[in-house]
């Protein structure tokens, strides 16, 4: 008979002991979702393969592939502590991989998200990431080594109106590619901007609007930049302007 | 009493799972054991992938090598998967299309079972129509152009030899044959075939050198202007040599097979198919999925001025307009060097991959 009030006690005091812990906020258990847009319509691997999509040049065009590197995930509060969420993530569109990142616990309150499209020249070096070794997903050492920022192929259609290819690779832009190559950091520094966190808005939605590859500073036209793309120095440049506008936060989103 | 049902139930179910595992050897285990990862594979890539249900075994992987080897897998006792696979030969056939118990060819080149135990992608056959190593392993055995058998006779025929009693039964624990434990056995094995000990594999540890012939062959490999081969068959980062993908790599304008598009039904995957690894191709000609190249040469002028457009068309195939990218012959011969030093002569005598039988 003596049990069960001391399982009540015992029950009581945990409850008493959440409350007392401390005064830091509540966590919220929180994951970003990575999603894909051309011209507002929404591109996952349904819809790929499908030449549908115009870009700002009026090509026409279609997706076979879309894998990308994002480094550097980060959440900056309001007291300027910054919390490295994830090193780097590839999401692959085509599999349907990498698309979320999950599971991250942070305090509620406001914060600044920021990631990387690609590596910097510091983490981009050759050969130390197995998991991106195994995804083939490397620059040859001529090419400057390291690793690809971004893999988008797919078909268009020609200015004689026949479906032709194109491999849209970008990495760390490379002069001389050859033996005595040169790499410069072509990254992407994405700021994308201020979230707040609390139990009820936990996902996080960040959009490539894949039309600004496309478009902006740079009008791209494929008929005559649509591969051996990454040993093409002023290739990569455009590339790296055109990427500043591509990624944004979707604050539409709720939980 | 009532709050602790729950408990004394709980305590019920334990102990009768315990029992429930009927007939297995109580508290026996098999010895657990390691797949002999090449130096090269630990610095560059993930751990291989082994399912959580099907350990590797010292038993179980020796069971499983028996059954690779054993004739009795076929309906008149005359061939085994190794027919196909045969050490010598990459773990691959040599025979264009490999002939099954009836004398019936099959449609496809038989593929080099090396280093699966590492495509994460769990894919298999050509046309990836196995979603994984141990649905695949069970087609064989009934494909009637192979090996043209039942599973249940195959259960009864290794159920009449003494032998195999005693290999289930120090594999699993328990002597009762069942295909599905045989498919474990056989995916054990498989997965210890591990081939990473070329002479190009000891150029990447400072172990060999390599000829300048072949250093060209490497360059025109990994320049996106030549070869252009490194997004699909690996590079010195990925000594898989492969992507375990699927590609049309420009061979027809229009398909006979349909490759990945015949399990898909989706027309943009018509005529793709896996990239094979380019481990050993000294030891597993005749190439592609229908065996079509004799010889190396003719794979590499196929990439050269071969290429052929269809709508499928992987779009790394980017000078198919000009039927390829134009190798000179130095070209050629560099990257034919390169492409056989991915050649691993120990793979056939390696004592682990012999028939015990
Ligand atoms: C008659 C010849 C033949 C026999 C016997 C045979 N195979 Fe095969 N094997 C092939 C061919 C041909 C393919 C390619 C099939 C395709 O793509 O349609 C293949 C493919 C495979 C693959 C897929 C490899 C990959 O990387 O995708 C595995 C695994 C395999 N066989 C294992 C076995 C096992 C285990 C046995 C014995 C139970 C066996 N094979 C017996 C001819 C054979
Ligand atoms: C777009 C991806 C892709 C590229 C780029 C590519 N291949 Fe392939 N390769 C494949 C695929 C897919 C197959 C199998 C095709 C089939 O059998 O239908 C293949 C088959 C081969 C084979 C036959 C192997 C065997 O065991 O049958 C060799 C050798 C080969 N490729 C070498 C090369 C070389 C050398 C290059 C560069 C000049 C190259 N490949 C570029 C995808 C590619």
């Amino acid at each position: 008979m003596l049990k069960p009030p001391i399982f009540l006690l015992l029950l009581l005091t945990s409850f008493v002991g959440c409350n007392t812990t401390d005064d830091s906020p509540q966590k919220a258990l929180v994951s970003i979702n990575f999603s894909h847009s051309f011209n507002q319509q929404t591109l996952n691997s349904n819809n790929f393969n499908a030449l549908q999509y115009t870009n700002a040049f009026g090509t026409t065009l279609s997706f076979s592939k879309l894998r990308y590197l994002i480094s550097e995930i980060s959440f900056t509060n309001q007291q300027g502590i910054k919390t490295l969420v994830k090193d780097y993530q590839l999401v692959d569109l085509g599999e349907d991989t990498g698309l979320f990142i999950d599971d991250i616990l942070l305090p509620e309150g406001t914060y600044l998200l920021s990631m990387r499209f690609g590596f910097t020249e510091i983490t981009n070096t050759s050969n130390v990431y197995p998991d991106l070794n195994a995804a083939s997903w490397n620059v040859p050492e001529m090419l400057g080594g390291g690793y690809h920022y971004m893999q988008m192929e797919g078909r268009f259609l020609d200015l004689n109106n026949e479906e032709f290819i194109y491999a849209y690779h970008t990495i760390s832009a490379v002069q001389n590619p050859g033996p005595e190559n040169t790499r410069e950091d072509t990254s992407i520094a994405l700021n994308l901007g201020e979230i707040t966190i609390s139990q009820d808005q936990t996902q996080i939605n960040v959009t490539m609007d894949i039309d600004q590859w496309f478009e902006n500073p740079n009008l791209w036209d494929l008929n005559t930049l649509n591969g051996m793309l990454m040993g093409n120095y002023t290739a990569q440049k455009m590339m790296q302007e055109n990427g500043q506008t591509v990624f944004s936060l979707d604050t539409s989103m709720g939980n | 009493m009532v709050r602790n049902l729950p408990f004394i139930l709980f305590f019920i179910f334990f102990t009768l799972s315990c029992d429930t595992d009927e007939g297995q050897n109580q508290g026996y285990e098999p010895t657990p054991v390691n797949i002999a990862v090449p130096a090269i594979f630990s610095q560059l890539l993930p751990a291989p992938e082994i399912p959580a249900n099907n350990p590797l075994t010292e038993e179980g992987v020796a069971l499983g090598r028996a059954l690779f080897f054993e004739k009795k897998l076929s309906a008149d006792n005359t061939l085994s998967c190794a027919g196909c696979h045969k050490p010598n030969e990459g773990f691959s056939d040599q025979r264009r299309y490999s002939v099954g118990i009836d004398g019936i060819p099959g449609f496809r080149n038989s593929m080099p079972l090396i280093n699966i135990a590492w495509n994460t992608k769990n894919k298999f056959n050509w046309d990836g129509s196995a979603s994984s190593l141990q649905e695949q392993v069970l087609e064989p055995v009934v494909n009637e152009i192979e090996m043209h058998n039942t599973w249940p006779n195959v259960v009864a025929t290794l159920e009449n030899d003494a032998t195999y009693l005693t290999k289930f039964e120090q594999a699993f624990g328990s002597p009762t044959i069942s295909k599905e434990l045989a498919a474990k056995a056989l995916s054990q094995f498989i997965r210890t075939l591990v081939s990473g000990n070329s002479k190009f594999d000891n150029y990447l540890l400072n172990q060999a050198t390599l000829t300048p012939l072949e250093q060209q062959g490497l360059a025109v490999f990994l320049d996106e202007n030549r070869g252009d081969c490194f997004h699909c068959h690996g590079s010195p980062s990925n000594p898989l040599w492969t992507d375990n993908d699927f590609h049309n790599n420009g061979l027809d304008e229009n398909f006979t097979d349909l490759g990945l598009g015949d399990i898909t039904g989706d027309p943009a995957q018509f005529g793709l198919f896996k990239s094979p690894s380019l481990r050993n191709l000294a030891f597993t000609a005749p190439y592609m999925h229908d065996g079509r190249f004799q010889t190396l040469d003719q794979v590499i002028n196929h990439y050269s001025e071969g290429l052929v457009f269809s709508p499928t068309i992987d779009p790394l195939m980017k000078t198919v307009a000009q039927g390829g990218v134009q190798l000179t012959l130095q070209d050629k011969a560099a990257l034919k060097a390169f492409l056989l030093s991915l050649s691993d002569p120990s793979l056939a005598n390696n004592p682990g991959y012999q028939n015990p039988n």
